[in-house]
């Protein structure tokens, strides 16, 4: 019985250790994403430039998501592949996120984001097989069949025969157009456009009259819907306009970094060294969970991909803060107890026991505020939000599981306990 | 242990916040606040120069060339790459309902450029808010804080119905706005704009007091169990000094990063931490001084006063 308390603290030891090593290797090899705000680059809102009362909310939603498809687009075709699109569903938004690129001049975010955010101009367009570009795809040939415009859907299926499949299905003008065009063109190809961007070029198999057609040949469920969402583009009922543009130079961004990190690591041994000098043994153990606590924030952030952001930084400092108060409340309680007469491992289980409620009710209503800051909160609130929920159930489940399983490790060894250790004369 | 007599002298402990609320209101009338333009809306421009500038000159002439009213300002950072060298910005702040315009905005480039040391290939910062979303943000913020204290109320509603939770969440929330308002009375003493940190460094406030006060709240749940046969005051009084060692722990503790945070910032010159650390450092004082003085005695006094009718009614 006694020897397996003190095989869990060097269990428990361990684990932070190991994963110590593995946040060291994860910082080492950068894989901690870090936002706009710090490394630099383009943040921007673009919102419908419409009266959105004139639109169903599932409208807006299809919309949003299209245009989520045009943007990616847009940027491949700049280039810029390193970069987040998302859809704010709550505000009706897309927020793109762009990093700095090194060796990337200035230019200019609005002018950019203005572009990016017009109404796709999709068509099929007939096919010169002579005129390709370097990568063997079409060029635009100005032979207009039909426009995006005539579209007036186009999904993802799943056909026996062919696989998966993109159906469209076209207005009046643009059936009769594809019909006449289809007659004309079997056997060769129509290209589908994107702005100027080749998109795709199916072969004609056969005239195709009532405006229903299907195309073939997707891979997998993926690439037909992205090819469906992509036709839908051209039936995009608005324009985005970026309502919010924020461009970060790197180098200061980084600054801010820099300094909030060094300020972190001595504000974290001061921390160590506060709780040393109170609280003595426990302290030096409450010390250990902390450090866990830092390695397992910093390995779930690396792991997940989530980006760290300043506001983030301060969801971290909010988290290790109570981290630090609910080892205090436990180990006050701790001392109560010992006063009271109490023997050291008794003491300890009714420090915990009782300290329980406080730490719990203290971390679910931070919990909870976290949660609805994270649903509601835009931005920067979002970026707090998430790394304090985070922080706040990976610091409850140290101190009230790794904490305790040390410090009742440490009463086995007969050296560590003299009650002075534990703070009591 | 010697107690603290806290509810005997609530009164003075009340007083002590008025005044220091007093004193924000006081410099609010003098300083005024000035909302950042990620609130207000409008355009800002940061130009990095060869030296510091005079921002004074800097504003009148783009305001001249826009028609628009601008605030200049320079700002220096140290540089992260070398320790020593100094990086100056000049940051130019168009508040206006029309964000500027592609053309404006390279006029207002020109004319730093032809009038100043501007440095070629320098950092340069752009961030233009539609004034729309700018109120949005500040709304969606406060309507987040408003669920957030709905929902934190019916949980320590249910969680405290021992003495009733409804009271101390009501007391709890008293005390959360009294930690904000402490931390807003900051602003206009040391001129901070205030922008999207506020709001994140309100929520830091708010998670680390309401912790603090649930804290007490706790120990008033416990002690009425246990000292069934002592006053109401006497339960009040030994909970919230029970809770003290713990609260004056926790703030120092925390208060030792932030202060290092502040610390750092300040040598290096980075506004950005600076303006989040400070309210930080006042909010967490203001936070850990609420719960321990103004939650506690409020509850005790609605209780007492809950008490006092009941009586009546018999």
């Amino acid at each position: 019985m006694k020897k397996y308390g003190i095989l869990k603290l060097v269990a428990v030891i361990l684990v932070i250790a190991v994963c110590a090593v593995l946040a060291y290797n994860e910082v080492k090899n950068n894989n901690i994403r870090t936002g706009i705000d710090i490394r630099g680059g383009i943040y921007a809102v673009l919102e419908p430039d419409v009266d959105k009362s004139s639109f169903t909310a599932e409208e807006i939603d299809k919309g949003l998501e299209t245009a989520k498809t045009i943007l990616g687009k847009r940027l491949d075709a700049r280039n810029i592949f390193d970069r987040s699109i998302n859809i704010d569903s709550v505000n009706d938004r897309i927020i793109i996120e762009i990093p700095w690129a090194a060796g990337e001049t200035n230019f200019n975010p609005q002018e950019q984001l203005n572009e990016l955010g017009k109404t796709a101009l999709l068509t099929f367009q007939e096919v010169d097989e002579n005129k390709v570009d370097e990568n063997g795809w079409f060029l635009p040939t100005g032979k207009i069949v039909i426009q995006g415009t005539q579209v007036k859907d186009a999904v993802p299926a799943y056909d026996e025969q062919s696989g998966w499949v993109v159906a469209l299905e076209l207005d009046e003008s643009g059936a009769e157009a594809f019909a006449e065009a289809t007659g004309r063109l079997i056997g060769k190809r129509i290209a589908i456009f994107m702005d100027d961007q080749f998109i795709s070029a199916p072969i004609v198999n056969q005239k195709i009259e009532g405006g229903k057609a299907i195309i073939t040949g997707q891979a997998n469920a993926t690439e037909a819907a992205e090819l469906a969402a992509t036709i839908r583009s051209g039936a995009l009922p608005f324009r985005l306009v970026a309502t919010k543009v924020d461009s970060v130079s790197p180098q200061l961004g980084e600054g801010a970094m820099n300094v909030a990190v060094k300020a972190g690591i001595v504000g974290f041994i001061l921390v160590c060294l506060f709780m040393l000098l109170v609280y003595r043994l426990p302290g030096f153990i409450a010390s250990v969970g902390l450090f866990g606590l830092a390695v397992l924030t910093i390995l779930f952030v690396a792991w997940t991909k989530i980006s760290i952001t300043l506001p983030g930084i301060g969801g971290i400092i909010l988290a290790i803060g109570m981290g630090v108060d609910a080892n205090c409340v436990i180990y006050e309680r701790i001392k109560e107890e010992l006063r009271a007469g109490k023997t050291l491992r008794s003491a300890i289980d009714q420090g915990f026991n009782r300290a329980f409620t406080a730490v719990l009710d203290s971390n679910v209503t931070t919990l909870i505020t976290a949660v609805v800051l994270y649903i509601l909160g835009s931005g920067p609130i979002k970026g707090f939000a998430m790394t304090l929920g985070i922080g706040v159930v990976i610091s409850f489940v140290i101190a009230i599981t790794a904490t305790r399983l040390m410090l009742q490790g440490v009463t086995e060894i007969n050296v560590l306990r003299n009650k002075w250790l534990y703070g009591v004369k | 242990m010697k107690q603290v007599e806290i509810i005997r002298n609530k009164s003075k402990f009340f007083i002590v916040s008025l005044a220091v609320i007093a004193v924000g209101i006081v410099f609010y009338l003098i300083n005024g606040v000035q909302l950042d333009i990620q609130f207000s809306g409008g355009t800002r421009i940061m130009i990095e120069t060869n030296s510091e500038v005079d921002s004074n000159k800097a504003e009148q002439l783009v305001e001249q060339a826009l028609g628009k009213s601008v605030t200049a300002q320079t700002q220096k950072t140290n540089n992260p790459a070398a320790g020593d060298e100094i990086i100056y910005m000049l940051r130019l702040d168009i508040a206006s309902e029309e964000t500027l315009t592609a053309e404006e905005r390279d006029l207002v480039i020109d004319i730093i450029s032809e009038n100043f040391d501007v440095k070629e290939g320098g950092n340069q910062e752009m961030l233009s808010v539609e004034p729309s979303i700018g109120r949005e943000t500040l709304l969606n913020g406060l309507k987040a804080l408003l669920i957030a204290s709905v929902l934190i109320i019916l949980y320590v509603t249910w969680r405290f119905s021992a003495i009733h939770g409804f009271a101390a969440a009501i007391t709890a929330i008293i005390a959360l706005f009294h930690d904000i308002l402490i931390t807003l009375a900051l602003y206009p003493v040391v001129r901070f704009p205030l922008g999207e940190v506020f709001i994140t460094a309100a929520l830091t406030i708010i998670g680390y007091s309401l912790n603090a006060s649930i804290i007490v709240f706790d120990r008033i749940r416990e002690n009425t169990r246990l000292m069934k046969k002592n006053t109401l005051d006497e339960i009040v009084n030994t909970s919230i000094n029970q809770s003290f060692l713990r609260t004056i722990n926790t703030t120092v503790t925390t208060l030792l990063t932030i202060v290092t945070l502040y610390v750092f910032a300040s040598v290096n010159n980075i506004s950005s931490l600076m303006e989040f650390s400070l309210p930080l450092i006042v909010g967490f004082t203001a936070g850990a001084y609420s719960s321990l003085f103004i939650a506690g005695p409020l509850w005790f006094i609605w209780r007492k006063g809950a008490m006092a009718k009941s009586l009546k009614n018999v």
